[in-house]
């Protein structure tokens, strides 16, 4: 057997709260700093959402970001993550003051703007006046006359039209990240998801909890077959290693799953790892290589 | 209010709000995606994978914190329904209405999906109350799973992203396996259909052919081809009187041997009234056995109309003249040389006639031919009889021709199926339903919403945690689908894989 025990470089941030929200019973992060501080801690997820730059691609996703159901537990038993408030329901005065607020917002957004394309402008037009002039040698004087007077139209006539207004599509919703009394409520209200029962959800975790402790980042496995993938560091520098597939102590595992699984490994040039977690809560790894008779 | 404004100098107020200059610069923003470097193997510690790693991180933040900004011209303006779960558009609608959305009541309607969908490419901009929802807000508002759920709002998204048409599935609108079972052609006249079994049926038996079997309920159909029938059979009513005589002649107990030809001459007429039919049984074929009419034997050329008593009532059919056709046979002689003529002399002579048979002659009908023949074969058996006298008899009796197909048929154990038998029995579940139709994104440029045409694929979206579909799922699935392929989207947190079924047959080596 043989063990990987390299260290993440970056130091862990101390416990830094993220407001995991639930949408249709699965764990989501919506806020770069969220992301970020998870992603110190070496738990990886999975983006589900369109790239703001280029949407109509699969490659590079956006947010939000879909936490493993080990890795939700994790940072549950860890005390950093919260559940987000949800969305405020408001109505009658409220409601009127922020759609004022929002109206009011978007006005002087719209001021602001048309400030800047003008100054754009003007400096595009002083730009295009001079450089070709470089040349010949500038009558300073004319020169400025006539880009004074081309200036002072455009103050005069320039319209920044509303449709070119740049607006904001917010990502994640502003507000409040978590409301303190919200964490004390956070390991009873974890709904219970997928058709898994109790004892393969532990079995996994604490392979999870186990590899992600040594320093391994671990994301799901399931077109390879396993429960995760391993990789000695962060998945977007380097290939992973390992595929690890859980099983508990006890459990009784077919030959020919065996030999199917440890196909695939070879297939894929990763090595199969069967990990089963023992009762003082120390998890043993078994790896599969295939080799011939000769 | 109180509490917010105590958050917000605490600092925990978050948000990700560009200011104007922000949104004003973003103009020049670049649109193209970092190209993602070759991946290290192993961690070694080294100054340079770290300087790499940093810039890939550093690429990766920059890249996700990106917030959306769209000209406001460019940006359609929609409201979020609750109570009905759709997004009504209140600006019009850009070039996404050609293959999404629907309209009703006079207005531009989308779904939930297609709508986030568009928000998150950046094309919409739904408001709720009054005010305008972000990403997050549509992800919790839209999707649940009572109507669209996370994991199917991640197949459509990538397969939109992949320049899909999709569209959700509506079994209702589907034609019925009834109607597909018909396979009606598109409405023809009747009369048209008619024509077609003109040419079909045979003189003197009642004409189902295959065609028809699918409309039996249909007795109009029916009726009028057995009145065809009988218009042909007039046809060939060419010898009337002849034709009364010798029915008279057949009146008697059905039991009675009675000859199908019609006799040539008037002598044989006159010979006898009743008695005739005696003589006619000793020399002619008899109960029921067939007329060889391709038999070069000088016979008549009309056939006697069939025994009144088997027919049902009131109907009243003639002779039938079958000289044209007889004319159309045997038309040329095959010249044989004098070796190939002694060998079909002998063989004539050998030649079991069974009209000649006298011991089928005295059969008097079905029954008692049936019994004749049992008793023939168990004769024949000789030393095998005993196999054959139990409740288990063997197969085949090797004395018997059969094709070397139909013994295999004969010796299989189970019976090949194709995936739809029994498919139209499955009652349907919840657990397994089809969500989406997907059509190819060539067709984009011609594609009307009203008639779609024929999908490229269906698709049910499962999980990875779930049970694998078992063939009673795949049967009714393929069955819903009708002759579109079924596609099972398999989402495993973030990742998507496809996979399908298809209908497979062995192939044979044996012909018959």
């Amino acid at each position: 057997m043989r063990f990987e025990s390299s260290r993440m470089e970056r130091p862990e941030d101390s416990a830094r709260v993220v407001g995991v929200s639930v949408c249709d019973s699965a764990p989501l992060l919506w806020r770069v700093e969220d992301l970020r501080s998870v992603r110190r801690r070496g738990l990886v997820g999975a983006l589900l959402g369109s790239l703001p730059r280029s949407p109509r691609q699969n490659c590079r996703m956006g947010r939000p970001l879909l936490l493993l159901p080990e890795e939700e537990r994790l940072l549950g038993e860890s005390r950093t993550a919260a559940a987000a408030l949800p969305a405020p329901r408001q109505d009658g005065a409220q409601l009127e003051l922020r759609v004022r607020r929002h109206e009011e917002e978007q006005q002087r957004s719209f001021e602001e703007q048309s400030v800047l394309a003008l100054e754009d402008r003007k400096s595009s037009l002083l730009c295009a006046m001079t450089s070709p002039d470089t040349g010949s040698p500038p009558e300073a004087g004319a020169m400025d006359e006539s880009l004074q007077r081309r200036l002072e139209d455009l103050d005069r006539s320039f319209v920044f039209p509303r449709s070119a207004l740049g607006v904001q599509l917010s990502t994640a919703r502003a507000g409040l990240s978590y409301c303190p009394e919200a964490r004390a409520f956070l390991q009873a209200e974890w709904p219970i998801r997928g058709g898994q029962n109790g004892l393969s959800r532990d079995t996994k975790y604490q392979v999870f909890r186990d590899l992600r402790g040594r320093g391994f980042c671990l994301t799901s496995a399931g077109k390879f077959g396993g429960d995760f993938l391993v990789y000695p560091g962060d998945p977007l520098r380097f290939h992973a290693h390992f595929i690890a597939v859980c099983l508990a102590a006890d459990e009784a595992v077919g030959l020919l799953d065996v030999l199917a699984v440890a196909r695939l490994g070879s297939n894929v040039k990763k090595t199969v790892l069967l990990c089963s977690p023992a009762e003082d809560g120390a998890v043993t790894y078994t790896s599969l290589q295939w080799s011939g008779m000769v | 209010m109180a509490d917010q404004n105590k958050a917000e100098i605490d600092g925990k107020f978050y948000s990700e709000i560009l200011s104007p200059s922000e949104l004003f610069a973003a103009r020049s923003r670049s649109h193209k995606l970092p190209v993602k470097g070759q991946k290290d193997f192993i961690p070694d510690g080294s100054e340079e994978q770290r300087r790499r790693l940093d810039q890939s991180l550093s690429e990766h933040w920059s890249l996700i914190s990106e917030e959306r900004v769209e000209r406001l011209g460019n940006l359609v303006k929609a409201k979020w329904i609750p109570a009905e779960r759709i997004v009504e558009l209140q600006s019009p609608a850009g070039k996404f209405w050609q293959t999404m959305g629907f309209s009703a009541n006079g207005k531009q309607l989308l779904q939930p999906e297609e709508a986030l969908y568009l928000m998150e490419c950046g094309n919409l901009q739904v408001f709720s109350q009054d005010l305008p929802l972000s990403i997050q807000d549509g992800y919790e508002s839209f999707l649940s799973s009572s109507s669209v759920s996370l994991q199917q709002y991640q197949v459509f998204g990538h397969l939109k992203r992949l320049g899909f048409v999709v569209h959700r599935f509506d079994p209702s609108l589907e034609p019925s396996c009834y109607v597909r079972q018909l396979n009606l052609p598109p409405s023809r006249d009747r009369a048209a259909r008619q024509q077609k079994r003109k040419r079909s049926p045979s003189p003197g038996t009642t004409s189902r052919s295959v065609d028809q079997s699918a409309t039996r309920p249909e007795h109009q159909d029916s009726s009028s081809a057995d009145r065809m029938e009988e218009e042909e059979v007039q046809e060939g009513h060419r010898d009337l009187s002849e034709g009364h005589l010798s029915s008279t002649s057949s009146a008697g107990p059905a039991g009675r041997g009675r000859s199908w030809w019609q006799t040539d001459t008037p002598q044989d007429q006159s010979d006898g009234s009743a008695g005739s039919s005696h003589t006619h049984a000793d020399r002619r074929p008899s109960f029921a056995l067939f007329p060889d009419l391709g038999s070069k034997e000088r016979l008549s050329s009309a056939l006697l109309p069939p025994d009144p008593s088997l027919l049902p009532g009131g109907l009243e059919v003639g002779t039938c003249d079958v000289a044209s056709w007889r004319k159309k046979i045997n038309l040329r002689e095959v010249k044989m040389s004098s070796k190939e003529r002694e060998r079909e002399e002998d063989r004539s002579r050998r030649r079991w006639d069974v009209n000649r048979d006298r011991q089928v002659l005295r059969c008097r009908n079905w029954a008692e031919y049936r019994e004749l023949l049992s008793r023939r074969e168990r004769r024949s058996r000789g030393r095998q009889e005993h196999l054959w006298n139990h409740e288990v008899t063997p197969l085949h009796d090797p004395r018997q021709p059969i094709s070397t197909e139909e013994l295999l048929e004969k010796i299989t154990v189970t019976q090949s199926t194709n995936l739809l038998e029994g498919a139209s029995s499955i009652k349907e579940w919840d657990e397994w339903r089809i969500c989406f139709s997907v059509y190819q994104p060539d067709t984009v440029a011609d594609f009307r919403k009203s008639s779609p045409g024929k999908p490229y694929a269906r698709v049910c979206v499962c999980s990875f945690d779930g049970p694998v579909p078992d063939l009673r799922a795949v049967k009714l699935l393929t069955f819903q689908s009708g002759d579109v392929p079924v596609v099972f989207a398999v989402v495993d947190c973030g990742d998507l894989s496809f996979y399908t079924f298809k209908d497979f047959q062995l192939p044979t080596d044996v012909y018959p």
